[in-house]
């Protein structure tokens, strides 16, 4: 099977997919990879096969829309593979990959980076119960499988997802408990201005909203979920009215459900940028730590390009744009040609209304308080905010002297979820700012790699023979 | 920070905190000062493996002390005295194993040599496409993860300050001692000790001093929690491999194998084309191996000269100024070196020769 | 484009089984998502095995729902069902 390209995209979402579409557009020959069967990235997720008849939604036109472009593209994509590490040799880029056949090697000249973003979820008592559900995750869930997430459900969390995730959880047939929200109406109000610069976003998010009203969805504004109960499945949860900085306050009202779908914002996916040599910085209106790119999605490393929610959070319109330009300068610099291209899109109204959801979104440092002492922190070690704060106290002062003293970031999800909050808690008890305290150098595999899949083709007559070590 | 102490150590890794504590039981005062956090060079990177097996001969006495030490430290390093066991494939390997386990045995170390039906009772996952095994009961690991938050915790008990992520830019030495400027500001000592692993060659040239000091970028791979596949530590007659599994299911394996990236920039990059292989060895040794997941790779920088003997003395030329690192298996005798060069500084006579910095490497292979 | 794709599915039902119980499953869904179809979520124990663990993120990445298929760990939510599939949910010695 071909191993060399001149441009690899890695992320088929709204801004790779583009990215690809329009590099392969200007003769460049291009390769696309996703984890995902299918293109489309979380936001326009296909449909799964067992799904198919399910009725189509403004989002899943919008994926099959995606699709058809790059069906009819010179584009080369390929599904189910994932990126495990990437090194640049000389002027080539290596990009290991684990595929359905196992591990490959491709080679491109230049890379496209379009990683997309995970999700952040504050950690609360009781937020590891089987049950409790990302709120992206659960979005991706419907969109693929398309099926509720469990029969009660409690919607929970900041910014337009929540508001979405409950229209759609209605819409395929399941029950709403509640919608809570650390988001009060006037924050939304301040959005307006923005929401009505992009007409069809905002009409879609007004229906949403008249869904879940003819629907009679108690909609709890500035509130939090505080705790769940129930052992081995989630059985109800507690919620509390919180400040304007989202601190918990006040006496708690118990929500009985059996499904709770919870999120805090989006973080960019700056593993693989990181890992490709790029240096991160903290940004918080972008969402967190991220590499700085130029208009065109170019990098400090010559034929290395980042676009999308990976590049800061913006949402779909805005990355497909980016995508479009960091596609359009990948090519031209493969052929020595600069950049600039003065009929590209550029669309600064939905500019401005992604930052302005991300700003709906954005943790703020009321939330620190809903992770208790006996909370767990780190799911893969079961570690809790005490035992890591005992570290921090004894003297344990970067993540990566945390991660060595306590495994805190250790386990299988290589730290996505619990190093952002373990940066913030050595943050506050040293008095710092967000972003004061950077992320662990990142590593391969970007995630756990079978040791099955990798060295098939060894021999061990092929073993090199080093010099025996001195005496 | 303008602060004077009687002696500087520069680099907080396990010999600076072992010299350190040393020192200040000999009531001197001390200042550690490190680049990033206590141990998280060499010494919170490397695979852990206390092998006897894999020591040289000359170091051999040096060695079995460490290993006392670190028995020692117990839990708080994760310490496990499991046995291990060296394991040879073919012919070329097992002669190989022979010559050198044999000089390592006249050399102090129990090493005694196990067939296969042996090897496999006590290691039934093994495969049993092994020729011949050495053994050595001694042999064991620790977690070098735990050795910032032993030595933190250590330091901090022996009442030694240490400043963190305080780079060292400069070094003055003069009539009454040495200024060292930091990104936390100056600090005079009257003495000052090198013990910056891969980093020692340019500190040393800010005092003049040009110490042959590479690096090697050796890679260290673990998998996600695994059930029991390995109880003792395992080596391959190369060196090609080391493996272990810990108390929490996770398998570490090491051996060597090159990544690439230097000192000066960052923490070393892992190299698909070394690291597959790496695993792939591992996998061949213990086929069980191949239901595990990998977690995570990385690299750590394990200085050396040219003779791979440890620099361990004065620092040529420059009165007052030490210098203790480049080891080859400074893990298993870093505690212990650590506590020479501190009685070497205390003016005592340590109870095992240390090592001239200001011996001739022209000529030496390597 | 060219692509490897999966045979699309039709909807057609299929059998699994995960712990030794026999579940129904539809061509082309996640275990993950057949299983919570079926009101199952609790699918495997934390570390110290005192609590129990589900899918989480639905993405792959925060490997909760990891489960032990054909001698390996794999992803529920990321792994297709197919008839006669078997999985078993992990212990608290191999979380």
């Amino acid at each position: 099977m071909r191993s060399s390209w001149d441009i690899a995209v890695l992320g088929a979402g709204p801004a790779g997919g583009a990215a690809a579409r329009i590099a392969a557009d200007d003769g460049a020959d291009v390769l696309l990879l996703d984890e995902q069967r299918r293109p489309g990235g979380q936001v326009w997720r296909v449909k799964s096969a067992a799904r198919h008849f399910a009725s189509d939604s403004p989002e899943t036109r919008a994926g099959d829309a995606h699709r058809a472009a790059l069906e009819q593209s010179k584009v080369t994509f390929r599904g189910e593979t994932r990126l495990w590490h990437i090194e640049r040799k000389k002027d080539i880029w290596v990009l290991h990959v684990l595929t359905l056949s196992g591990t490959a090697i491709y080679n491109a000249r230049a890379v496209i980076l379009a990683p997309g973003a995970r999700e952040f979820v504050q950690p609360f008592p009781g937020w590891t119960v089987p049950g409790v559900f990302g709120l992206a995750g659960v979005t991706a869930l419907i969109k693929s499988q398309q099926i509720p997430p469990g029969r009660r459900c409690v919607v929970a969390g900041s910014g337009p997802l929540a508001i979405y995730a409950a229209a759609e959880i209605l819409r395929l047939g399941g029950e709403i408990a509640a919608i809570v929200t650390p988001n009060s109406r006037a924050d939304w109000l301040w959005c307006l201005p923005a929401l009505l610069a992009n007409p069809f976003l905002a009409k879609r998010g007004a229906e949403w909203i008249a869904q879940l009203k003819r629907a009679g969805m108690p909609i709890f504004w500035r509130h939090l979920v505080t705790r769940t109960k129930g052992n081995e499945v989630l059985s109800a949860l507690h919620v509390s009215r919180c400040t304007s900085e989202w601190a918990p306050t006040g006496a708690a009202t118990e929500i009985p459900a059996d499904t709770l779908c919870i999120g805090n914002g989006l973080l960019p996916n700056s593993e693989i940028a990181a890992l490709a040599g790029l240096e991160l910085h903290y940004d918080a209106d972008c969402g967190g730590w991220i590499a700085p790119v130029g208009p065109h999605g170019q990098t400090v490393i010559p034929g290395l390009y980042l676009c999308g929610d990976g590049a800061g959070i913006r949402g779909a319109t805005v990355a497909s744009e980016q995508g479009e330009r960091a596609g359009m300068a990948a090519a031209r610099w493969l052929k020595g040609a600069p950049a600039s291209s003065g009929s590209q899109r550029r669309s600064h109204r939905a500019e401005w209304l992604g930052l302005a959801m991300t700003g709906l979104s954005r943790p703020r440092r009321g939330l620190d308080s809903l992770t208790t002492p006996e909370t767990i922190v780190c799911r893969c070690e079961n570690l809790t905010r005490a035992t890591l704060e005992a570290e921090i106290d004894a003297g344990a002062a970067s993540v990566e002297a945390l991660k060595s003293a306590t495994r805190c970031g250790m386990g299988p999800c290589g730290g996505r979820y619990c190093l952002t909050s373990a940066a913030r808690l050595i943050e506050m008890r040293q008095g710092a700012a967000p972003g004061t305290v950077s992320p662990p150098t990142t590593r391969p595999p970007l995630f756990p790699l079978p040791v099955a899949a990798i060295g098939t083709e060894f021999d061990y007559d092929d073993l090199p023979i080093p010099a025996p070590a001195p005496l | 920070m303008s602060e004077s102490y009687d002696i500087t150590v520069v680099g907080g890794g396990i010999m600076g905190c072992a010299t350190a504590l040393r020192l200040a039981e000999g009531n001197m005062r001390v200042l550690v000062l490190e680049k990033s956090d206590l141990c998280q060079g060499a010494s919170g990177v490397n695979a852990g493996t206390l092998s006897l097996q894999i020591k040289r001969v000359r170091l051999m006495e040096y060695a079995l002390r460490g290993h006392r030490i670190w028995a020692s430290m117990g839990d708080a390093v994760g310490f496990r005295k499991t046995g291990g066991f060296t394991l040879a494939f073919n012919d070329r390997e097992a002669q190989l194993l022979k010559e050198r386990q044999t000089l390592k045995r006249q050399a102090g170390a129990p090493i005694e040599f196990v067939t296969p039906k042996k090897l496999l009772q006590r290691e039934p996952e093994i495969s049993s496409k092994v020729t011949i095994a050495s053994y050595c009961a001694e042999d064991g690991y620790a977690n070098s993860s735990l050795t910032g938050q032993y030595y933190r915790a250590c330091l901090k008990a022996a009442g030694i300050p240490y400043r963190e992520r305080a780079p060292v830019s400069a070094i003055a030495h003069g009539s009454d001692g040495f200024v060292l400027t930091t990104s936390l500001g100056q600090v005079r000592a009257k003495r000052i000790l090198l013990a910056a692993g891969a980093w020692l060659g340019p500190l040393a040239a800010m005092l003049g001093v040009n110490l042959p000091v590479r690096a090697r970028v050796n890679t260290v791979s673990v998998t996600e929690p695994t059930p029991p596949v390995i109880g003792s530590v395992i080596g391959h007659a190369t060196g090609l491999l080391t493996m272990k599994q810990k108390p929490n299911g996770t398998v570490l394996i090491g051996g060597g194998w090159q990544g690439y990236g230097t000192p000066d920039a960052g923490r070393g990059c892992v190299s698909g084309k070394t690291m597959v292989p790496n695993i792939a060895l591992a996998r061949y040794a213990v086929p069980a191996l191949a239901k595990a997941r990998l977690t995570r790779s990385w690299t750590g920088f394990e200085a050396n000269v040219p003779d791979f003997y440890p620099l361990a003395g004065d620092l040529p030329g420059v009165y007052g100024a030490y210098v203790l690192g480049c080891v080859r298996g400074g893990f298993t005798i870093g505690p212990y070196i650590g506590k020479l060069m501190g009685d070497h500084i205390l003016g005592q006579e340590p109870e095992l020769p240390l090592f001239d910095p200001d011996r001739s490497f022209e000529g030496v292979p390597g | 484009m060219s692509q490897t794709d999966l045979q699309a599915g039709d909807g057609a039902d299929l059998r699994f089984s995960f712990d030794g119980r026999t579940y129904e499953g539809r061509k082309g869904e996640t275990l993950a998502a057949a299983l919570l179809r079926a009101g199952v979520v609790t699918l495997g124990a934390a570390p110290g095995g005192d609590t129990k663990r589900g899918a989480f993120c639905w993405m792959g990445w925060c490997q909760e729902c990891r489960v032990w298929h054909d001698g390996q760990m794999v992803e529920a939510c990321r792994l297709i069902v197919s008839e006669g599939l078997e999985a078993q949910s992990r212990g608290n010695g191999d979380a």
